[in-house]
């Protein structure tokens, strides 16, 4: 082994502690890998690749020449079938499925694997590491359902429609997506940080809470993602069940400056709320 | 620094019902000083007290002299290695160690020559391009020591540094910790094993029940390890190989095998770990794979100290 006594010190940058940010940002660097290759991350290709495989299919059968028709029998065109499936495997199952399988575990998975003691031994806040994973869900889900969700656009959109006509509708879609990433993250996320069976709560919320209160009127939809990312959707939303003929009855959709304003203070209060948690913590008691 | 580097007042730690930890006041100087307590002797929640992890319940540490719960930038001055076999496995040493040196706001350039500079320190530089999932168990121990001391930190503390590393490995790391602190910085490295401690310090604090039971030198405890045997597990390429030159040259109370390993007891620990040490580097009876002791050794000395 080399002797100590014989190597350079290492230059130090001064003894600060780097900032919320700084520390954040490294730990996105350190984690971005990381969560590409974990197991998740063949579960988030199920996931998306389910409707851009469903998009092939109904491609395929178009270019087979058998019609695509509605019940009554009407053929349907491209743009809608992009709608149904934007709003039905996307905005209510594929993004708040993917936020509730990485966000709660964004501080569960390094408690797990032990490897957070690395972590919260350096000189970053420990927020930091939160608000750093946070940011490497982000861009990871981002990179994964974006191009899906592109791809389902490129097969499905030219059934009897021009790609032209609704490319400003696909850059909505894509960027309630992204909003929709982010802030059930947040609150998965925070779930996270809280409770000793997020995932359990996550599931509960989206397929319980959000389903139910979204169906009835009253006030309690505010309480909800769903209702604000409702406010986002260039599409008609659509549907015909049960449920749904309940919801349209009760149909109440948020103006897009109340969308993006609920959106934004459900995102920001629940990771403030949960870096305060992080720092708080006794993490180790748990590993 | 002159004062204390680690000074504990009336610090306890409960986990609900369980005391970890039971009114501890202690002062470590500077130097090397070994925490040495059997398993579940209050060592790791004493760890995870002065390393900012856990809060005290109860009394207040200091570290450098300032507290550490909360207080991030302590960690510039500190180096720790924890105990767990914990890692990023997918990331190479290099990688890993150079990724948590960025956390102390160093720039990449900056990072990755210190980290090339700590992992030759610890004898890792041909391998820092491997993937940590494929090093050996005590590649792993080294690299974990390599992320603790790559920021050149005030005070090292090392939880069980030792522990599986094969015996070259083990004198190695030994010396590497003795030139650290000769270097005028501080250690404080915990063990279950007398031998390993009294081989870097003679400065020692005792532990066991989550109270310190004794504080100072190594000598009198040294004189009570002497009377109970001390069981050593090996497990190498070539286990009966070894057992047959243990049992010809050494004080070897019991042997038993297990799969892939030798399982020694022996009267006389110093001689033991001399020659096996030297078995080993002459490579006559194959490689050492891991090396380590169970506490019972540790553990009949205690009972019989607080007995006595």
């Amino acid at each position: 082994m080399t002797d100590p006594s014989q190597v350079p010190p290492l230059p130090q940058s001064g003894r600060r502690s780097p900032g919320l940010l700084y520390g954040a940002q490294r730990v996105f660097a350190m984690s971005i890998g990381q969560m590409l290759w974990s197991r998740r991350t063949v579960f988030m290709g199920l996931v998306v690749g389910l409707p851009v495989l469903v998009a092939l299919i109904l491609r395929l059968l178009v270019e087979a020449g058998i019609p695509l028709m509605a019940r009554g029998r009407t053929p349907v065109a491209g743009p809608m079938i992009f709608g149904f499936m934007m709003w039905g495997f996307f905005v209510r199952f594929s993004i708040p499925v993917l936020a509730i399988f990485y966000g709660t575990s964004l501080m569960a998975d390094e408690v797990e694997d032990k490897t957070l003691t690395y972590l919260f031994t350096r000189p970053i806040p420990r927020g930091a590491v939160l608000l750093g994973k946070y940011l490497a869900y982000a861009a990871c889900t981002i990179s994964v359902v974006l191009p899906a969700v592109t791809l389902v656009w490129l097969l499905v959109v030219p059934i009897g429609a021009s790609l032209g006509a609704s490319f400003p509708d696909l850059l909505k879609d894509l960027t309630l997506l992204v909003l929709g990433l982010l802030v059930y993250g947040g609150v998965f996320a925070l779930a996270g940080t809280l409770l000793k069976r997020p995932l359990i709560f996550g599931l509960l919320f989206v397929f319980g809470w959000e389903m139910l209160v979204m169906a009835l009127p009253g006030y309690f939809k505010r309480l909800t993602v769903a209702y604000y990312l409702q406010g986002l959707v260039p599409h008609a939303i659509p549907g015909d069940s049960a449920l749904d003929i309940m919801q349209a009855l009760f149909h109440e959709v948020p103006s897009l400056t109340e969308s993006l304003l609920g959106l934004g203070v459900i995102a920001i209060v629940s990771i403030a709320i949960a870096v305060r948690t992080v720092s708080r913590r006794e993490y180790v008691l748990e590993q | 620094m002159t004062g204390p580097v680690l000074a504990a007042r009336d610090l306890s730690k409960w986990y609900g019902q369980v005391i970890g930890l039971n009114n501890v006041s202690v002062e470590v100087p500077p130097g090397i000083t070994g925490l040495l307590g059997p398993n579940g002797a209050g060592k790791s929640t004493f760890m995870k007290l002065i390393t900012g992890q856990l809060r005290p319940s109860k009394g207040s540490v200091q570290v450098l002299g300032e507290p550490i719960w909360g207080n991030p930038s302590l960690y510039f001055r500190i180096g720790f290695c924890p105990e767990q076999d914990a890692f990023y496995e997918r990331m190479t040493g290099l990688e890993w160690v150079t990724a948590l040196l960025r956390l102390n706001g160093h720039d990449e350039r900056q990072a990755r020559a210190a980290a090339h500079r700590a992992l030759g320190m610890v004898d890792l530089l041909d391998v820092a391009g491997k993937r940590i999932g494929a090093y050996s168990k005590g590649m792993r121990q080294r690299v974990k020591l390599a992320q603790a001391l790559a920021h050149d930190p005030e005070l090292l503390i090392l939880d069980e540094p030792l522990s599986g590393m094969d015996p070259i490995g083990r004198r190695r790391t030994i010396r590497m910790i003795r030139d650290w602190a000769r270097q005028g910085r501080s250690v404080l490295v915990s063990s279950h094993i007398l031998h390993e401690i009294e081989s870097m310090t003679s400065n020692i604090l005792l532990i066991n029940n989550g109270r310190i039971l004794a504080e100072g030198n190594v000598h009198q405890i040294r004189d009570l390890i002497d009377e109970h045997p001390h069981t050593v597990y090996i497990r190498a390429a070539d286990p009966r190989r070894l057992a047959r030159e243990f049992l010809a040259h050494l004080d070897v109370i019991s042997l038993r095998f297990q799969p892939g390993a030798v399982v020694v007891e022996t009267g006389t620990p110093d001689a033991f770990y001399a020659r096996l040490t030297e078995l080993v580097a002459a490579g006559e009876c194959g490689a050492v794979e891991e090396l380590t002791s169970p506490d019972d050794n540790l553990q009949a000395v205690f009972k019989y100290l607080v007995k006595n």
